[in-house]
């Protein structure tokens, strides 16, 4: 680039929006996620009462500008180990082979293909991963821009049937209810502008 | 047909609570002890419901009883030495007890361990607490240490019924039992 004094300021301005914009075809704005501010929870209901299990520990990419659906994406690692159902014994039961069997497969991934924008709002075309099972599911959700970054906020319901989560003697709907309701919301802030920056919290950790 | 108790035998009302309570005893008590060691599935998550239904149920049936109870006559006791008369009230007080603090400290337990409490199949119960490790604990001790008692308690209290049935051949044990009633 600083080779190039000879080319004139039109040109140059020139060569700029057209790297912008195919820099933007690819990518939209990056994001990270606030963990204090976020919550990525599921509802599911074990003998008539629901209960809410909160997946403590994941790392979402995040990339979103509403003028630009083809460079934004939503990629998210679930660490399946820390789920709280606000009850020890059954965390321990969901950790088993019948359900999550986190030994054998440790993290749930969700991935857009796509998003497309809907009269409501951006829907995700997206591939979700759960204990080796990949299923294609419309993911809605709500993106509010303010100041500071974003607010994601999304519910999708899913039937834990298609994942493979309590078969056989499982299957019973009436013991756990085949639907399980996903609630998802971040609080965004914008990312360091370099390009290989490192997710914030995982930094955060590091004493 | 007299739902009341009279000064010889016991009002039909307090012989169904007795005898049906018992039944319900005898059934719940045995599912408790051979469902702890089954191994997790749907079958022991139903088998614990069932438990817990009929826990609830004698909860319930203990406060209606507990009511009737205390606008009751009792029908005048046999004769019997001062030491058998203090004990079999002891008796009677700590049973009325212990089925208030059986069921009250299984749900307690549930709930500390954040399990659901569904009245079969029908309806459900709230939590008496947010999950809680070490009130979990706790009230499995009080759960299991008072339904051993109870345990003790009635069969001190059946033996006892036998024994003035049986030895000393007094009314006792009639003024209990639904069909002997109409005898003088």
């Amino acid at each position: 680039m600083m080779g190039r004094r000879r080319c004139s300021g039109v040109t140059v301005a020139a060569a700029v929006a057209t790297l912008w914009a195919a820099a933007s075809a690819v990518a939209a704005p990056r994001f990270d996620v606030v963990p204090s501010q976020s919550s990525v929870t599921f509802v599911g209901s074990q003998q008539g009462e629901k209960f809410t299990g909160t997946i403590r520990s994941y790392d979402a990419r995040i990339r979103f500008a509403a003028d630009d659906l083809a460079g934004s994406s939503l990629d998210v690692t679930l660490q399946l180990a820390s789920i709280d159902t606000n009850s020890p014994d059954r965390d321990q039961g969901i950790a088993t082979a019948d359900w999550f069997n986190v030994a054998e497969f440790p993290t749930a991934t969700f991935r857009t293909v796509a998003i497309r924008s809907s009269p409501v709002g951006p829907v995700g075309e997206a591939d979700l991963t759960i204990k080796g099972h990949v299923k294609h599911i419309p993911f809605p959700f709500t993106w509010k821009s303010g100041s500071a970054g974003a607010t994601l906020d999304a519910r999708v319901t899913l039937d834990r049937l298609d994942f493979g989560l309590g078969a056989g003697d499982w299957a019973d709907d009436s013991v756990v209810a085949h639907k399980v309701e996903v609630v998802v919301h971040l609080t965004l802030v914008a990312a360091a502008t370099a390009p290989a920056a490192k997710q914030r919290p995982k930094a955060a950790n590091v004493p | 047909m007299a739902l009341r108790s009279t000064a010889s035998v016991w009002g039909p009302v307090v012989q169904a609570f007795h005898w049906g309570m018992l039944l319900l005893l005898l059934t719940t008590i045995p599912i408790g002890y051979y469902m702890a060691d089954l191994p997790l599935g749907p079958p022991k998550l139903k088998i614990y419901a069932l438990h817990k239904s009929i826990g609830i149920t004698l909860l319930a049936l203990a406060a209606v009883r507990l009511l009737w109870r205390l606008g009751e006559r009792r029908p005048a006791p046999s004769p019997m030495p001062g030491w058998q008369r203090v004990a079999a009230q002891t008796t009677h007080v700590l049973l009325y007890v212990l089925l208030f603090v059986v069921p009250l400290s299984g749900w307690l337990y549930n709930s500390a361990a954040g399990f659901p409490l569904q009245w079969f199949r029908l309806f459900n119960l709230p939590a008496l607490t947010a999950a809680n490790p070490a009130l979990k604990v706790v009230a499995k001790q009080v759960h299991e240490t008072g339904v051993a008692v109870l345990i003790a308690l009635v069969v001190a209290h059946a033996v006892a019924a036998l024994k003035h049935h049986f030895i000393d051949r007094d009314a006792t044990l009639r003024s209990m039992l639904p069909l002997l009633r109409s005898r003088p």
